[in-house]
């Protein structure tokens, strides 16, 4: 709401862009109908203003005498009744009113200005529109879903708020020729976002920028420079499998297939997996599973489900030597490692966890290493090799109920 | 002898006998979806006004009536004619309404176009006045009352007074959008009196 104090006449007033030229009503304002009713004019119409600037309007009544005149006349806005102090008469039929330090507009549409009569019927209408110029539009990001399209968003400058309708366009245009174009596509992912679905070339910069554009002003970024090939992503991978490692209770063996759209071209995919306890939020990454397609989690709970995703990187592609982008993850899949076969404490036939009744120290050590091992280089296939014997004898010599399955990495 | 034992029994028998049970269902679907768009222009008045900001949405906001090029309110003896009357003038009204709600929504794009929500509901309303028009037609057909007749050229297809300012152009989707539910509770009423009582 603005103060309620006169200020200096420092009105920056621009008239809106124009409305529909067809409208096909009666308006406000229009000579009055048999019932004798009077209406109003005010001026300016529809100003846009800067947050704290001043602004003066009037209202001027028209109609056949007897009617309202300018005393009986008053202001609200925003459905608000304006102090009277603010407004004074300029003539019979002309009431002026003085508003300073103006807030910043309460809705899209403007803040509804309205002169009223003596018994309150809305007389005249003026919509104001109190907001700020755009701020440069920054931290511009763009990606390409398998070289097909470009898909770019942005930051709104500093402060985001204009209080205004701010219209933001994604412009971009081939670096050493070609015409500026226009993204049409918005709003993709997010509200400051845009989708160039086709017709991009590859082995060529782009020159990227976004214009912001308001009632009272526009800015434009920065310019982006890219190589679509630069910036690449691709799908998740697709047919994520996760199984058991026969009857290892603290491993989950996980395959999946590369992306097929990019098959044809030449990348090193890099690819990273994360996987998380049933009822937990908290994933563990495993990182650097380097262009291959299968991977062993280790270290894991017996009789637990985990859930597992995967994605993937395309670097490199056409000799690229950019990082590329991950892809989405791929929807997650679960699977649960088998129960322990040891009993716990206090049941049954007791077996001390992890321990052995014919074990020497040396095999403790050797244990302990391979564990710490296994712990520390998920996807080493060696120690796996040598840990996995290690563990089917273990299990066989203590009877247990499972079959130890042939080592098959 | 029941109305059905007299079609099955008597296939020479008057058709609009035979007929009637499809009748009364027509008028109850009619009235049906009469209800259920009466609904939708309650919340379409609820989110215009939402978006045009204080007065619109006051207790005792009272605008200018503003005159709406080929379509007014229900008069107040509509209530008293015929029930065929009635239709027509309802079907009338239904029809005459899509283009409006047309300019409404166009009007607010350039003033809420971060208002999807309304835009989408104005541009249903249109299609729901279209469908409720023709429902209401078939009724009258079966009811063997004229046609509703032509109408008033589309308000699309006519220029008429251009606006004033933005204030005007909210008062007068406000107007339009008021128009629309008092239309479709109009017809609503009007088929109300038309529905069977009892079990059917």
């Amino acid at each position: 709401m603005p103060a309620g104090r006169l200020g200096p006449a420092a009105q920056s007033a621009r008239r809106p862009p124009p409305l529909l030229p067809l409208l096909l009503f009666c308006v406000l304002g229009a000579p009055r109908d048999g019932s004798g009713a009077h209406t109003a004019v005010i001026s300016p119409q529809d100003p846009t203003l800067l947050i704290g600037s001043s602004l003066q309007a009037t209202c001027s009544v028209h109609g056949d005498p007897p009617g309202p005149t300018a005393e009986g006349l008053y202001w609200t806005l925003n459905g608000h009744r304006l102090p009277p102090e603010l407004s004074r008469v300029l003539n019979a039929s002309t009431l002026a009113l003085a508003l300073a330090n103006l807030n910043g507009s309460r809705q899209q549409s403007g803040d509804n200005l309205v002169c009223h009569a003596r018994d309150g019927s809305i007389l005249a209408g003026s919509c104001l529109y109190v907001g700020l110029p755009p701020e440069k539009p920054f931290n511009i990001s763009c990606w390409s879903k398998n070289m097909k399209d470009l898909t770019c968003r942005w930051t709104p400058g500093a402060h985001g708020e204009t209080f205004l309708h701010t219209n933001y366009s994604l412009k971009y245009k081939l670096r050493w020729y070609g015409q500026d174009n226009t993204c049409e596509e918005y709003h993709t992912v997010g509200p400051h976002s845009c989708h160039i679905p086709k017709d991009l070339a590859l082995f060529t910069p782009y020159e990227i920028w976004v214009e912001a554009t308001n009632r009272l002003g526009s800015a434009r970024s920065d310019v982006l420079t890219l190589d679509i090939l630069d910036v690449v992503t691709t799908d998740p991978p697709p047919d994520v499998h996760v199984s058991r490692v026969g009857g290892l209770e603290d491993q989950l063996s996980v395959r999946w297939v590369s992306p097929p759209a990019l098959k044809d071209f030449l990348f090193q995919a890099k690819y990273q997996i994360r996987y998380r306890v049933e009822d937990s939020v908290d994933w563990k990454v495993v990182d650097d599973v380097s262009n291959q397609t299968s991977c062993r989690l280790a270290g894991l709970k017996p009789g637990t489900v985990y859930f597992v995703q995967v994605r993937c990187n395309p670097f490199g592609i056409y000799g690229s030597k950019k990082a590329g982008i991950w892809s989405e993850w791929s929807h997650p899949t679960a699977a649960s490692t088998p129960r322990s076969e040891r009993p716990g404490p206090g049941g049954g036939a007791c077996e001390q966890r992890g321990g052995e009744p014919s074990s020497g120290p040396v095999r403790r050590e050797l244990k302990q290493f391979l564990g710490w091992l296994k712990k520390h280089a998920y996807c080493s296939n060696l120690s796996f090799r040598l840990y996995d014997q290690w563990r089917a004898w273990m299990q066989k010599s203590h009877k247990t109920r499972n079959q130890v399955l042939p080592d098959k990495l | 002898m029941s109305r059905r034992e007299g079609s099955l029994e008597n296939p020479q028998a008057d058709s609009s006998v035979s007929s009637l049970p499809l009748l009364e269902a027509k008028i109850h679907q009619t009235h049906s979806l009469a209800r259920l768009l009466t609904k939708y222009a309650e919340q379409l008045l609820q989110e215009y006004v939402q978006h045009q900001g204080d007065p619109f949405g006051l207790p005792g906001f009272s605008p200018p009536r503003m005159p709406v090029v080929g379509l007014s309110a229900p008069a107040p003896g509509h209530e008293g004619l015929p029930a065929p009357e009635r239709l027509q003038l309802d079907a009338r009204a239904l029809a005459a309404l899509p283009p409006l709600l047309d300019v409404v929504r166009r009007l607010q794009a350039e003033l809420n176009p971060r208002a999807p929500r309304l835009l989408r509901r104005l541009e249903d309303a249109a299609r729901q006045a279209r469908a409720l028009s023709a429902a209401v037609e078939a009724v009258l057909a079966a009811l063997g009352a004229e046609p509703r007749g032509p109408g008033p050229e589309p308000a699309a297809a006519t220029a008429a007074a251009t606006a004033a300012g933005v204030f005007p152009a909210k008062v007068l989707g406000l107007r339009v959008c008021s128009l629309y539910h008092e239309w479709v509770s109009r017809t609503e009423a009007d088929l109300g009196q038309l529905v069977p009582r009892g079990p059917s």
